[in-house]
């Protein structure tokens, strides 16, 4: 299956921002092309490591598309928690999880878009639907969002060409996992019901982020029109 | 020897065999130096590398800082009936269309939100209405998402002046036109909600925005009277009151406030 084959998926409704399509024709191509040389992805890496903050020029054009993908799914977990903080309706563990999980994803997001540079995909614009402001759903989400997160980030391991890279990766997936046990344990599902978690590729996870519904176009509140105002 | 003091005797020399080969280990430093224990069978004794450093690192986590300057939009998803109370039959007092007359999509200011007697969640947003704007209550499946702004934009009517802020701060202010005597420019709490830029309108100058006041004099206008705030082409007759309930900036002081100005922006006009 390449990332193509979900086209019937209709990304463009899932996504009308376009980073989620960013992401997914980034790994297609570097998918295509074999990705380049692990050598010089390894020397990129270690060379990247001498100035973290302007790494993105000099990571493997694989690599990138991989940590633009964990960015566009740190964005939902960001904008998540943050709009469910914001609202104040829900309490007790609940409130705390949200409050702490959201300072976190906040700041993978921020790690990542340093890390990325000028190479990050744009945030995209969420509807919760009110999720965020009923306790019931918000829990039944975050649990999905958390085994979902870390489903992704296991997904990608085995793609990631630089050690650095994969060990900041595996660094987020442990944090992940912990989300999910926590939220998991507060909804009162098992928080490691499993001996052994898969992971979880691109179109699968991108499945299950549309079939949300949670990613939509930005309002478009510009136009070209000449104006009607009263003058 | 009986079978439990046997099992005791087993028990402790295993111990002491074990913690010989973990002191052994250490001092090797992990290592089986080849040749002085040709005994030992070889094990995964190897010099494993250390972990990787990441390449990046996570800053610390910060924590949300509740705001009074924080101001909540959201986008309409369908039309809806504004009503006086978060239930389905309470008084109507407006409409909410999705799109603005210029086209756009429309966007309220939200508040509160409550949940009717069947668990269904109402938020309360601003509409346009007139004389002065509204609140009402529409179901929240009315609306798509939500945004945040940190700005308020005020506009003196007496000062002829406007300001804008950022978190409580001002970062901009120009001299303003406003409305006549006999087309008076609308007081009270508004939002901006659109930015008309690239038309062909040297009245309006180079750009103009959208916002929820309407014109209380000119209600026959065409899109229903709508307040916008633009340039003009008579940049001599500001600050005054020279318009027809419009707020007119310069040329340059509207292209500097469009660099700042995020749409959903809380608009004061206050006398």
């Amino acid at each position: 299956m390449t990332l193509h084959d979900f086209d019937d998926l209709r990304l463009d409704h899932l996504d009308r921002d376009g980073a989620l399509r960013q992401a997914a024709d980034n790994l297609e191509r570097t998918s295509r092309a074999g990705f380049l040389a692990v050598a010089a992805g390894s020397v990129a890496a270690a060379a990247a490591l001498a100035r973290p903050q302007a790494a993105s020029a000099q990571l493997a054009t694989s690599d990138v598309a991989i940590l633009n993908y964990a960015l566009t799914l740190e964005y939902l977990q960001d904008a998540f928690y943050t709009e469910a903080e914001r609202k104040g309706a829900l309490s007790g563990p609940a409130a705390q999880l949200a409050r702490v999980v959201g300072a976190v994803e906040r700041a993978h997001v921020k790690a990542l878009r340093n890390v990325l540079g000028k190479k990050a995909v744009k945030r995209p614009f969420f509807d919760f639907r009110g999720v965020t402001e009923d306790p019931p759903q918000f829990t039944r989400t975050a649990v999905a969002f958390e085994d979902l997160g870390t489903a992704a980030y296991k997904g990608q391991a085995h793609r990631i060409k630089s050690p650095e890279v994969l060990a900041a990766a595996v660094g987020i997936h442990s944090v992940e996992a912990r989300h999910a046990a926590w939220i998991r344990y507060i909804a009162g599902t098992p928080p490691a019901a499993e001996p052994f978690d898969e992971g979880k590729a691109m179109p699968e996870t991108l499945r299950l982020v549309r079939a949300t519904g949670f990613v939509v176009g930005r309002p478009r509140t510009g136009a070209r029109g000449a104006p009607r105002f009263t003058g | 020897m009986t079978s439990r003091r046997a099992r005791r005797f087993l028990l402790a020399a295993a111990a002491a065999a074990t913690g010989a080969s973990l002191a052994s280990l250490a001092a090797s430093g992990g290592h089986d130096p080849a040749g002085e224990s040709p005994s030992r069978a070889p094990g995964p004794a190897v010099a494993l590398a250390p972990p990787a450093e990441p390449a990046f690192s996570v800053p610390a986590p910060e924590t949300l800082q509740p705001s009074r300057f924080e101001s909540t939009w959201a986008s309409v998803r369908s039309a809806a009936v504004v009503r006086a109370a978060p239930r389905r039959g309470a008084a109507v007092v407006g409409h909410l269309d999705r799109r603005t007359p210029e086209g756009t999509t429309n966007i309220v200011l939200t508040r509160h939100r409550a949940k009717d007697s069947q668990g269904s969640l109402w938020v309360r947003v601003s509409v346009p209405a007139l004389p002065a704007s509204v609140t009402g209550w529409v179901p929240r499946a009315a609306l798509g998402g939500y945004g945040v702004v940190r700005t308020q934009l005020v506009v003196d009517l007496g000062d002829l002046q406007l300001t804008l802020y950022r978190a409580g701060k001002a970062i901009f202010r120009a001299p303003v036109g406003i409305g006549t005597a006999q087309f008076p420019t609308p007081k009270g709490d508004f939002y901006v909600r659109n930015k008309l830029a690239r038309y062909r309108n040297a009245f309006y100058g180079p750009l103009a925005f959208g916002t929820s006041a309407r014109s209380a004099t000119l209600t026959d206008w065409p899109a229903g009277g709508f307040v916008g705030i633009h340039g003009t082409n008579r940049p001599d007759l500001l600050p005054g009151r020279v318009s027809h309930g419009c707020i007119r900036l310069r040329n340059e002081d509207i292209v500097r406030l469009a660099r700042l100005l995020p749409i959903g922006t809380p608009l004061r006009i206050r006398a």
